[in-house]
């Protein structure tokens, strides 16, 4: 009698712990999959530009260890031996190194024009405007050897349709900071 | 005690026997027939077949001039141009054709590596296109001072198809293995008539 | 009894095929990261995830006129030379294609010649949104690889898991000589796109 009381008994905890375990893997499997696609959506957020921080005209902006500033974005029209309807657009920024680390901060350093669509231009080899200034871009600047409280005058040369140039607002981001970048406004905005 | 002893001699036994007779069948498969066997001599104005070339060799000679087919040499040095004609037999363009001939180190400084020339149009190692003879010819620089041998020894290398390596997957040539060496007259110069099979 | 064995004995034999064939039908990791083929014919534009392709015309000539370094120079080949006019655009940001080949109608597979590194116009082309760019894709043909080919353009090497255009380029007529109907003795490479 007591036998089957007691057998009773386990079988009633098992089941109860059956379905335990069953509900635990409701919260189990999602935080399985979670800590198994950490690495992979990391490396995905890290090879994307995808939240911007807007920096309104004048200001300057603590980014990958610098303080960034845009200082001109201007057509530089006029010129021959281009595709029909383009216009060259180059962008200034004066940047105050803060961390001279830039091998490490700026590896992957991207500077780009968005227009209101969310199109992309990269820097361009196919136009190359000479000057007398000291300008470097950003891919050489890291190789610079600048030292904390140096200013960096960099430009980059974009090749633009011309319908795009009413609406293109400058962008950066390093690896570092990505997916974070920085989306720079004009005076006009 | 004693069992255990004479259990243990037995599985000895059993355990001889049985490498005996593995090494002995691996003999019969020919498993140790490929380790002696020297390298075939290949006819130097025949055909060779490597997995993915034709090659057919048409001449060599020695050159003092500065530029043979574009390649600028070391001054006042010597080279050795093999002029060949050569046929991809695979199914893709490929210049995957450095490693497929080495001169003998009696001739040349086998850490020279050679120009690989299109003698078409002096273009150096271009891709080469499935079914497509083309004459190429491959420098070697000879070292300073060095006399002019009146023939050369070649080892051919060939690769063996994988569809699919280890490592990804994909197909591809794999494992270099000489398959034959010849012996090349060295001629004159470079408007030597070209060997016919 | 003897059903019972029998019908077993099929149950496993049916087991055996179904098992060999998802072996045999099982993807390789090769096919899994190959190309995505975005497809067309010729004078259709073909949209892949980066890029966009239109293939204009092909020109077949035994020789062609390029200018190296201010020097016209004629280039011969074993085959025949194929020139295809295309016209490449960026989608939604600037990139760079730099890959093209033929694969001819028995699976072939002929780069982009080598021969021409030096002339402008060739792969691989920087691209920009809105400003479409024309290019020329050369080849070294044997001629019995020229008829229902298809141009596979892409903007990497290795494609893997990436837009590849495929473009059937149709059937081309051979002529006595056995070469393509309307091949030139001589096409200039320095005339503009």
């Amino acid at each position: 009698m007591t036998a089957e009381v007691l057998d009773q008994e386990r079988r009633v905890g098992e089941r109860k712990w059956r379905r335990r375990s069953l509900w635990s893997l409701v919260l189990l499997i999602p935080l399985a999959l979670g800590v198994e696609a950490y690495d992979s959506v990391k490396a995905l957020l890290g090879d994307n530009d995808l939240f911007a921080r807007r920096v309104a005209w004048g200001q300057s902006t603590h980014f990958g260890g610098s303080d960034w500033k845009l200082t001109d974005l201007r057509g530089a029209f006029g010129m021959s031996n281009l595709p029909p309807d383009s216009v060259p657009v180059l962008a200034d920024f004066q940047v105050k190194v803060g961390d001279p680390d830039l091998q490490h901060l700026w590896l992957g350093c991207k500077v780009m024009l968005i227009d209101k669509d969310g199109r992309r231009w990269s820097p361009t080899s196919i136009v190359s405007l000479k000057t007398t200034d000291k300008v470097e871009t950003c891919v050489s600047a890291i190789f610079s050897g600048a030292k904390s409280g140096d200013t960096l005058n960099l430009r980059e040369t974009f090749l633009v349709p011309k319908e795009a140039t009413k609406s293109i607002r400058p962008a950066v981001s390093v690896a570092g900071e990505r997916p974070r970048f920085l989306l720079f406004q004009l005076e006009k905005d | 005690m004693l069992e255990s002893a004479r259990s243990r001699l037995k599985a000895w036994i059993v355990a001889g026997v049985g490498t005996a007779a593995a090494i002995a069948v691996a003999g019969v498969l020919g498993a140790f027939a490929a380790r002696h066997e020297p390298l075939p001599a290949l006819a130097p104005a025949g055909r060779i077949e490597t997995g993915q070339w034709l090659l057919r060799p048409l001449k060599a000679y020695a050159t003092a001039e500065k530029y043979t087919y574009g390649a600028l040499l070391r001054p006042g040095g010597k080279a050795l141009v093999l002029e060949l004609e050569m046929t991809n037999r695979t199914a893709k363009s490929t210049k995957d054709y450095f490693d497929l001939l080495q001169a003998s180190q009696k001739t040349v400084d086998p850490a020279t590596k050679p120009f690989i020339v299109l003698t078409r149009d002096s273009t150096m190692s271009p891709e080469l296109h499935p079914g497509m003879p083309e004459r190429m010819a491959y420098i070697w620089q000879l070292p300073d001072g060095a006399a002019v041998p009146a023939s050369f020894n070649l080892t051919v290398i060939s690769k063996t198809y994988k569809p699919r390596d280890n490592l990804y997957g994909l197909p591809g040539w794999f494992n270099p293995t000489p398959i034959g060496t010849m012996t090349i007259p060295v001629g004159a110069g470079p408007d030597g008539a070209d060997m016919q099979p | 009894m003897m059903m019972r064995k029998s019908a077993n004995t099929i149950l496993l034999l049916v087991a055996v095929a179904f098992c060999y064939g998802l072996q045999v039908s099982k993807p390789r990791y090769g096919d899994l990261i190959g190309p995505i083929p975005a497809r067309g014919k010729l004078g259709d534009t073909v949209v892949g995830r980066g890029f966009e392709v239109h293939a204009e015309k092909i020109e077949f000539a035994r020789k062609l006129t390029v200018d190296q370094y201010g020097q016209s120079k004629v280039l011969t080949t074993g085959g025949v030379w194929a020139v295809v006019t295309v016209e490449f655009a960026a989608r939604a940001q600037s990139t760079v294609v730099s890959v093209a080949s033929w694969r001819g109608p028995t699976g072939l597979t002929y780069d982009q010649t080598e021969r021409l590194s030096f002339m402008n116009g060739l792969l691989p082309v920087a691209l920009d949104p809105g400003l479409p760019r024309k290019a020329r894709l050369i080849f070294e043909l044997r001629p019995d690889e020229v008829s229902n080919a298809t141009l596979l353009v892409s903007e990497k090497l290795v494609a893997a898991l990436d837009s590849q255009a495929e473009i059937s380029l149709g059937p081309v007529t051979v002529a006595a000589d056995g070469l393509p109907a309307g091949t030139v003795d001589m096409l200039d490479m320095a005339q503009p796109l």
